[in-house]
């Protein structure tokens, strides 16, 4: 059965989600539980009905018939942040995050524009820039908790490559 | 070390941080000659539309100076340079000594010199006063003439479009935006603006600003007449140089800088909208006067002051704007003026859909986006390490073009993608 | 982890939970924690993997693709996925019925001698429904004649199904309109499967309305048999009094458990444990008698026609593995839990499946045959009283929890206690509604679900229900659920019943909550409906009728395909979950609104169980309001009523 640890450490900092690719099989319940922990309600049905329907930050995507997860790696040299003319983009200091400061960001897309992954996306509503905040309204991350087969994984990079060493 | 920086929006102020970062006990001196400290001017047309408010301009908290332990003399116009003494002459009589001194004096606008600029009602953007200035009038303004169809042109008439005024564009290029982008992506601008009630007249230009003490029309080219009671001219900006006299630094459009931001002479070092630099996709020495690369220069800049040795990649032309929810991209060439380049076109006029790459052996020089933008900057991160995108050339501009599909070139010039969340991406994809 | 006493309602099902946790036993419930967060896409109904150009879904926030690779849009999708559930539901129920109509064919050929025919009446009644002769004729060739009628029926191809003749003239010139009169009941649920295969119907509003004709195929047809069919063969149920809830599990017999759907080798099973032969052997091995114990609709069925104990609703199947106390569970068809089969092994309980259709890996199987179903029964009887050896008295843990139950109604003997036992008339009732003693009539039905606390929805909607004078109607699991609370007994729910309902229950001794059987015998809820219209005063239609119906803790795809010929029956129905359809807004505007008009039956879906019960409420004064009929005798005061009406509207 998956491991379904991702309990936040907020001590321990420096946290971020990464993706066993090997594992991922693109059945995209992590877009849908991105969505509707992003959305008022944060209920499946509830948030389908909502006037602005939750956009989700993890994409699911295609890579020569892989799966791959597209969703913000919260660089430790985040170009995102350096684009940034309204400051909303800023590094958290203590646990290395990328966020975005809601109430500053005009909506530019600068940060779309550089973001090296192809990230973050527009709330065409709001005009805000969207992106991974690693659900600052959980103890846990709804994406990981969602995954099925446990490729999706919380953790310090260098637990991440300790797994990503072993072989399935 | 005893640091001066001369200019106090984003080359330099990222220049103090990146010092600060280095050498806690260094004094660091900024001047500035305005007096609202650490607020972003990209943001000003936000506030002509009243999207924002001035508290909102800040691009850092407003103890930025003060927890940074830096003496930050605002209002205060630095007048010369004493190269000899190592000083630096302000406008307040006072002279400032310094060990290392960057300039980051950025931009001033470019105006135009035709009958009537004098009159109340005329104006330049470019900084928080100018915006107040317009702020003011605003009451007594129904229509509004734009002069310049570039970048700063259309915020200005965005902006005041938001502000119910009727406003008209004159540009005197056959295109808008025509250096951001190509005459197919400007249409599509120009057509959304139209269509939501901006007048857009191109191939045209202002002979006369009419009126008494206030403006009240402008006179074209063409004979025609606009009444109208606000003019604002957008025209781009010429680096503000000044300081280059008598100091034997050496500019051309700008402040000469060599990869380490450094000008020729000693100690002394440019970044920003005043520094000229070479730009990645051409390869020509020129001034991309743009916020992201002024944060960038400021930031090497600030580093090798201290003594670090970080090479400055070059800058890379590249905007982002949104209009009436259409959203557009662009970065490098975007229109190739000889026939080695090849250009790959995705386009669906029906849902303003625009894509379009352009090429040189396979790397990529430049790109236009229209709508559909979320993947620009993984096409930005291709053309910035000069990646052979031969592998994916057909994909490049398809609709399901994303990050995914550019795992294969991550993986094959991973010595290029040393950064550790490119690694993460791939040490699971087999 | 969850609380037992947040999992189950049930005191006796807490016991067995905290147990199970104590000695890490995975249960449903833990099994559900594991699962979950569940996929949304299955949730929402819209995901496709009908053809191998899929597996397609469509993205609900609506960035991503908003068709599969045919084109099929999420009204398709949801709409087909709806149908597949309706048909397979539909076969379940079906099925059963035919093995029913089989059963009398060879028992009325003499093929067999362990079944006979009890109900001549009822023989008669039916045998009319088919046109058969029946005057001076021997009761077996008309049941063999009824038989091959009845087989008939699941392969007819054209006009209409007979049984349904059963429904009032108004009701089926809407379905006729409608195009959805069933003709032969395999043969719509053929249909549906053509229907939803890869590029046959799109238009989800035609896929849904064959949902209806396919459903209607089962309620007034493949289940009615069953019912009938079971009522001739094994007599129809007439009150008795009985007990449920693992309490009803000895420590001093050998206890077996019979689990699944179907009544005929539970009936040969209660036979055989009067063995005295068996009875001996048990004895020999230390125990004082050989216990029979219903779970599930099997379990309602033996109850309703012999008061043998229940043990348990569907979510105690294995929890009465884990008293310890249970040597043999034998199961036949539907709703048995693959998990059984290893939670059995860590008891000393001895599993044996007893269909063809039904067989779990690792487990005995002993095929059931109708000609040595006594045979069978003792040999598997035999098994269970052997395994009484294996029993490990300190593994024991039966909770001390039972509850007194009154069961056996049916709609053609029941109501007629109302009028008395010398005039058997639906009079009375309507009367008491027309009079406004009684609001109206609710079936409340269905399964267990561990997304919703065990029996908590099925008790509380209820409890609701009669407290505002509304008669409910019981089945499945829902009835046992509900006579685990003591609601089904008619001295204490009584005290909970509102004061005109009582005044009839009292007058005539029926509890307020009638227990009708197992999930087949929803049939009899809509027979029972068109005798109350028959006996006139409630208008010209079923849908007319003060009455409701509800599905408060579903789970099974029977649930869907009921809940749909009840709608299509003319009544509005409440599930306690979402049925998956909610990805597509026009697929539930469909069952939820626009049916009403169309059929005049339609959805809700609402997972509190006293916000459901007003839904019902109110919709059954509506109906009163329409038809004129008196004000409830006994309402307070208009103004409150009011206030409940909108509370519940809420």
């Amino acid at each position: 059965m998956p491991t379904k640890t991702s309990k936040k450490n907020k001590a321990a900092g420096k946290i971020k989600i990464f993706c066993d690719l090997r594992k991922c099989t693109g059945c995209k319940s992590c877009e849908i539980a991105c969505a509707v922990e992003h959305s008022f309600s944060k209920d499946l049905v509830k948030a389908l009905r909502e006037s602005v329907p939750p956009t989700k930050r993890v994409r699911i995507r295609d890579s020569f018939g892989r799966a791959v997860r597209i969703s913000c790696q919260h660089c430790e040299e985040a170009p995102c942040v350096a684009a940034c003319m309204s400051g909303a983009m800023y590094k958290d200091p203590k646990t290395g995050a990328t966020k975005h400061d809601k109430d500053k960001c005009v909506g530019c897309w600068m940060c779309i524009m550089v973001c090296p992954f192809g990230a973050i996306v527009r709330s065409i509503e709001d005009k805000q820039a969207l992106k991974c905040d690693l659900c600052p309204d959980r103890d846990d991350y709804a994406c990981v908790i969602a995954c099925p087969t446990g490729a999706l994984f919380a953790g310090t990079p260098e637990e991440f490559k300790r797994k990503a060493e072993k072989k399935l | 070390m005893n640091y001066v920086i001369i200019g106090g929006s984003a080359a330099g102020v990222m220049a103090c941080e990146a010092i600060r970062k280095r050498d806690e006990k260094a004094k660091i001196t900024l001047v500035s000659d305005e007096k609202l400290p650490l607020y972003s001017r990209c943001l000003l047309t936000y506030l002509l539309a009243g999207q924002i408010t001035e508290d909102k301009l800040t691009f850092r908290d407003p103890d930025f100076y003060k927890k940074n332990k830096i003496d930050a003399i605002l209002g205060v116009r630095a007048k010369s340079i004493d190269v000899k003494k190592r000083a630096v002459k302000l406008s307040n009589g006072k002279s400032i000594l310094y060990d290392k001194l960057l300039l980051a004096t950025g931009a001033n606008p470019k105006s135009i010199d035709i009958p009537g600029v004098d009159k109340e009602g005329f104006f330049t953007i470019r900084r928080i006063d100018d915006a107040r200035g317009m702020i003011k009038l605003m009451d007594k303004v129904k229509r509004v003439v734009v002069l310049g169809g570039g970048l700063i042109g259309l915020r200005d008439a965005y902006a005041l479009m938001h502000q119910g005024k009727k406003v008209s564009v004159i540009a005197k290029s056959s295109q808008v935006l025509s250096q951001m982008l190509d005459k197919e992506a400007a249409d599509i601008i120009r057509d959304t603006l139209v269509a939501n009630g901006i007048e857009v007249k191109t191939q045209a230009a202002a002979k006369e600003i009419t009126g008494g003490k206030t403006v009240e029309g402008v006179l074209l080219d063409d004979g025609t007449k606009v009444d109208c009671q606000m003019v604002i001219v957008g025209k781009g900006v010429i680096a503000d140089i000044a300081l280059a006299k008598g100091s034997g630094i050496k500019t051309h459009w700008g402040f000469l800088v060599d990869e380490y931001m450094a000008t020729n002479v000693k100690g002394i070092f440019a970044a920003g909208d005043c520094a000229e630099t070479r730009d990645l996709a051409s390869g020509e020495m020129t001034i991309n006067g743009l916020w992201p690369c002024a944060v960038e220069q400021g930031g090497i800049a600030g580093a090798n002051m201290t003594g670090e040795k970080i090479a400055y990649e070059g800058s890379l032309s590249m905007n982002s704007v949104e209009f009436f929810g259409l959203p557009a991209i662009s970065m490098g060439i975007t229109k190739p003026k000889t026939d080695d380049y090849e250009t790959l076109v995705f386009e669906n006029r029906n849902k303003n859909l625009y894509r379009k790459i352009v090429l040189k052996d396979n790397l990529i020089c430049g790109a236009v986006f229209i709508n559909g933008v979320e993947s620009a900057g993984v096409i930005n991160v291709l053309m910035r390490k000069r990646i052979d995108i031969s592998g994916i050339k057909e994909r490049l501009v398809d609709n399901n073009f994303s990050f995914a599909t550019v795992m294969p070139l991550i993986k094959d010039n991973s010595d290029s993608f040393t950064a550790e969340e490119f690694l993460d991406t791939i040490k699971t994809y087999q | 982890m969850t609380k037992a006493k947040d999992r189950s309602i049930d005191k006796a099902s807490q016991q067995m939970l905290k147990r199970a946790e104590a000695e890490d036993k995975q249960l449903a419930w833990d099994r559900l924690e594991a699962m979950e967060p569940q996929c949304g896409f299955g949730t929402l109904g819209i995901c496709c993997k009908v053809c191998s150009m899929g597996p397609c879904r469509i993205d609900p926030f609506g960035d991503g693709p908003q068709e599969g690779v045919c084109g099929a849009n999420k009204d398709t999708i949801a709409a087909r996925n709806l149908l597949r559930h309706i048909a397979a539901g539909a076969a379940a129920h079906s099925d059963h019925g035919r093995d029913v109509a089989h059963t009398l064919l060879i028992a009325a050929e003499g093929k067999t001698h362990h079944y006979g025919i009890i109900d001549e009446k009822k023989l008669h009644d039916i045998a009319r429904i088919y046109d058969i002769k029946t005057e001076g004729r021997s009761k077996e060739d008309i049941a063999k004649d009824l038989a091959h009628a009845a087989l008939a029926e699941f392969g007819n191809q054209e006009g209409e199904l007979k049984m349904i003749a059963r429904a009032p003239e108004s009701r089926k010139k809407v379905w006729r309109k409608l195009g959805v009169m069933p003709r032969g009941i395999d043969r719509e649920i053929v249909e549906s499967m053509h229907r939803v295969n890869m590029g046959v119907d799109a238009d989800y509003k035609n896929v849904i309305n064959h949902g209806i004709r396919c459903s209607l195929g089962d309620g007034w047809g493949g289940s009615m048999i069953a019912t009938d069919l079971q009522d001739i063969m094994l007599g129809s149920p007439k009150p008795v009094r009985a007990k449920v809830n693992l309490g009803v599990l000895k420590e001093d017999q050998v206890n077996i458990i019979v689990h699944g759907h179907e009544p005929t080798l539970s009936e040969m099973a209660v036979k055989a444990a009067k063995d005295p032969e068996l009875l001996a052997l048990a004895q020999k091995y230390g125990a004082k008698g050989i216990n029979i114990a219903g779970m599930c609709c099997t379990a309602n069925e033996i109850l309703m026609r012999h008061g043998v104990p229940v043990a348990g609703d569907f979510l105690q199947q294995e929890l009465a593995i884990v008293t310890g106390a249970v040597e043999l569970m034998m199961v036949d068809v539907q709703c048995i839990m693959p998990a059984l089969s290893s939670l059995a092994t860590c008891f000393h309980t001895k599993l044996v499946t007893t269909s063809y259709k039904a067989k779990y890996p690792g487990v005995e199987h002993i095929q059931f045959n109708e000609e040595e179903a006594y045979e069978i029964a003792c040999k598997i009887i035999r098994m269970g009283v052997e395994n009484f050896k294996k029993r490990k008295k300190e593994r024991v843990d039966i909770p001390k929890y039972e509850m007194d139950l009154v069961a056996g109604f049916t709609a053609e003997y029941v109501f007629h206690m109302l009028g008395g036992k010398y005039r058997a008339t639906y009079r009375p009732l309507n009367d008491a509604i027309i009079s406004g003693r009684v609001r109206g009539v609710a079936g409340v039905v269905g399964c267990n679900n561990p997304k919703i606390k065990h029996d908590w929805a099925h008790i509380e909607m209820v409890k609701e229900l009669i407290k505002h004078d509304v008669l409910v109607l019981q089945t499945g699991c829902s009835a046992i659920a509900c006579a685990k609370a003591g609601l089904m007994t008619p001295g204490d729910a009584l005290k909970l019943t509102g004061p005109g309902l009582r005044e009839v229950c009292e007058a005539v001794g029926i509890p307020p909550v009638l227990h009708l059987g197992s999930c087949v015998d929803n049939s009899r809820i809509l027979i029972a409906a068109s005798e109350v219209l028959k006996e006139g005063g409630l208008g010209g239609d079923l849908c007319d009728l003060p009455a409701a119906g509800a599905a408060p803790e579903w789970m099974s795809e029977k649930a869907i395909t009921i809940g749909f010929y009840v709608i299509a029956s003319g009544i509005f129905t409440v599930f306690g979950g979402d049925m998956p359809v909610k990805g597509s807004e026009n697929v539930t505007r469909y069952i939820t609104e626009e049916l009403d008009s169309i059929i005049g039956g339609k959805f809700a879906f609402e997972a509190d169980p006293i916000k459901a019960a007003h839904m019902m409420i109110d919709h059954i004064n509506k109906k009163r309001a329409a038809l004129k009929l008196n004000p409830m005798m006994y309402e307070p005061a208009k103004k409150e009523a009011k206030e409940e009406a909108t509370a519940g509207a809420n």
